[in-house]
């Protein structure tokens, strides 16, 4: 209701108090006390959020029969890409961020060292494999690309043959 | 442990610039799709998802780009600074993406309905195009057979030999067809400018407020006879049958009349009616003749046997013969008006039988200050089977009784004609008193006379009538247009000499 009463007038004001706030969190006047580990958390649960609706998505294709028109199916199969990459990025958060079992360094341009607990090489491997998530994220967003580009076509056809009527 | 970084950056930086290439791409699908049926509400979400997308590609890789560019070129501060917004901006796009596509079941259902009615939509277009076509078509073919019917309708009226008359509430004349101005002898513009009404065309126009009576309780008459007077004084008898009209929305009130003309059916009826009295007259004449011949034979010749003796009373028995004489050719004529039996019959010249009349009564002196016009046919030679006697008997009789009408000073004219269907037309006009009325059907009637008692036995034109109808013809009496009265006689021609001769052979 507040944001109704900003007028012409007091919109400058607002906004520049608005942004110096923002810009500056560790400042920030909140009601109640965010711990930091609060962002992991929301970004995790960001991503299963986007896990279950790429679920959804799937059942609700399947379930409408649209996985018989190819451009949904390839939809469908780059929301099952996504719902991988959602999985790698849900399990490399963990690792990290949450748990923080891992820490990875730079040491140089091509090389790194990884701190993962216990020294355990599976850790090691599975991190590794899991930071490589663009193989995942890639052909999600190729197959959806791919699915549209089916749509079109199919689009078009159907309004070519409807100009032709 | 440490390990090669190369393919985690190589894979990152590259899988970064696809992500971001794909994700446009995709949203450029979208806005094809979108653009290609902007009704469509799955178009429109799947335009959503890939701006989501893009959103999403873009932040994400732009931050992993910018990552990998700040630590690898030593500036791992710089990032810790940025990766809160980075990752934030990554994490509300990614629930963004997520956020609609959970949205895709409503969506879908939004766009069937959206289908259903567009479809529903079409099909009440199309019904209602043929709808509208089978109007087009019911309207095209009511208005020709309007236009066939109106096209009918107006051919009846303008070319019906009855007079066909419409009028306005008060009797006016709205329209009239060309039977009714012929009948009438009026002209339509005058009777529409004049504002005319029907009782204007009727000899006797109080007798109209009776028609109308009738009219006005039954809304309609039937055969209502009746004369009309033209312009030209002359009368036609007609019969009027006519009715109300309130027009096709009841409010537009009209007469219309159907007025047919019965002047020659009506004078063919009392043609036949005097022909039919006539005859019957001359049986009776034929009967009464036949009777009293005899006797006054008997008279005469007694009372000439007795003018041969000296009786002393020879004055009184020459009137008795005079008289008997006189009886004689009464009954003569008589005779002659019934007779039924043939003449004598033979080819005659009509012209030549006319000019002997007028020479013999140019003599006479009661023509003396008589025009005679001829104006006899000259085509050719009017020949007719008769008895040349008998209608030059005819002829005198009818030239004696006009030079009578004209009262010895007036004007006779004869003329002949021959008409197409081979009938001899001889008129004899004068330009007299005419006929009164009331006298038209008894003019042939034996005995019958205008003149003062002594001057004339009344049966001139019945010994005509008699002579002309035996020789197969007719005579008709009719005053004329102009002052005075005119007989016409028609004989049916004679054929051809060669053929007559061929036909005795």
């Amino acid at each position: 209701m507040g944001l109704f009463f900003i007028t012409r007038l007091n919109f400058f004001p607002v906004a520049a108090a608005s942004g110096f706030m923002l810009l500056l969190p560790a400042d920030a006047l909140a009601i109640q006390l965010h711990l930091t580990s609060e962002g992991i958390i929301t970004h995790q649960m960001g991503h299963i959020f986007f896990l279950v609706s790429m679920v959804a998505l799937i059942f609700t294709l399947s379930g409408k029969g649209l996985d018989k028109q190819k451009g949904w199916r390839l939809i469908q199969y780059s929301a099952f890409f996504f719902i991988l990459w959602n999985l790698d990025a849900v399990l490399g958060h963990f690792l990290d961020n949450q748990i923080q079992v891992i820490k990875l360094e730079n040491i140089s341009f091509s090389r790194m060292r990884m701190l993962v607990h216990n020294d355990s090489s599976i850790l090691y491997w599975v991190y590794y494999i899991l930071k490589l998530d663009h193989l995942l994220s890639v052909p999600a967003m190729l197959l959806f690309f791919m699915g549209l580009s089916v749509l079109v076509k199919e689009q078009q056809t159907i309004s070519a043959k409807k100009e032709s009527h | 442990m440490t390990g090669s970084f190369l393919p985690i950056l190589l894979t990152d930086v590259f899988g970064s610039f696809a992500m971001m290439i794909l994700a446009l791409l995709c949203l450029y699908k979208a806005k094809i799709l979108r653009d290609l049926d902007t009704d469509n509400a799955v178009f429109l979400y799947l335009m959503w998802i890939s701006t989501g997308f893009a959103v999403f590609a873009i932040s994400r890789s732009f931050g992993h780009i910018l990552k990998q560019f700040l630590i690898l070129t030593g500036n791992p501060d710089a990032w810790h600074a940025i990766s809160p917004y980075s990752g934030g901006v990554n994490t509300v796009s990614f629930m963004l993406v997520g956020l609609i596509t959970l949205f895709f079941n409503q969506t879908w259902k939004i766009n069937e309905k959206i289908l259903s009615g567009r479809k529903s939509l079409e099909d009440a277009h199309i019904k209602l195009k043929d709808l509208n076509q089978t109007l087009e078509h019911q309207v095209i073919e009511r208005t020709e057979r309007l236009a066939g019917s109106e096209y009918k309708a107006r051919r009846i009226f303008e070319h019906s030999l009855d007079t066909i008359l419409v009028t306005d509430e008060a009797f006016n004349v709205s329209e009239i067809n060309q039977a009714g101005v012929t009948l009438t002898g009026y002209e339509r513009k005058d009777m529409l400018e004049k504002k005319m009404g029907i009782r204007d065309f009727l000899e006797k126009p109080l007798e109209w407020d009776r028609i109308q009576s009738l009219l006005e309780v039954h809304e309609h008459i039937v055969n209502e006879e009746t004369d009309f007077l033209r312009p030209d004084r002359s009368m036609v008898r007609v019969l009027i049958t006519g009715g109300v009209d309130y027009g096709a929305f009841g409010c537009g009130k009209s007469f219309h009349f159907i007025i047919k003309d019965i002047n020659d059916k009506k004078q063919m009826e009392q043609q036949i009616a005097q022909a039919d009295k006539l005859a019957a007259l001359g049986e009776l004449s034929a009967g009464v003749a036949h009777e009293i011949n005899n006797p006054l034979g008997i008279i005469l010749g007694y009372t000439q046997l007795l003018l041969k003796e000296q009786s002393g009373f020879e004055e009184d028995l020459k009137t008795i013969e005079k008289h008997v004489k006189n009886c004689r050719d009464v009954v003569s004529d008589l005779l002659s008006f019934s007779r039924k039996g043939s003449t004598e019959m033979s080819r005659l010249d009509v012209t030549k039988v006319i000019n002997d009349v007028i020479k013999f009564l140019s003599n006479h002196t009661d023509f003396r200050n008589v025009g005679i016009i001829l104006n006899l046919s000259q085509k050719e030679a009017l020949m007719v089977n008769g008895n040349e006697q008998e209608l030059a008997q005819v002829l005198i009789n009818l030239m004696i009784n006009a030079c009578h009408a004209v009262e010895k000073k007036g004007r006779i004219e004869i003329s002949t004609e021959k008409s197409n269907d081979n009938r001899i037309f001889i008129e004899v006009k004068d330009n007299g008193t005419g006929i009164r009325k009331k006298h038209f059907s008894r003019i042939f009637d034996p005995f019958f006379t205008t003149k003062p008692v002594g001057q004339g036995t009344g049966l001139g034109l019945s010994v005509g009538y008699g002579i002309i109808r035996r020789h197969g013809g007719e005579i008709t009496a009719r005053n004329r247009k102009e002052k005075g009265a005119a007989f016409t006689i028609s004989l049916p021609a004679a054929l051809p000499a060669d053929c007559t001769q061929t036909r005795a052979d």
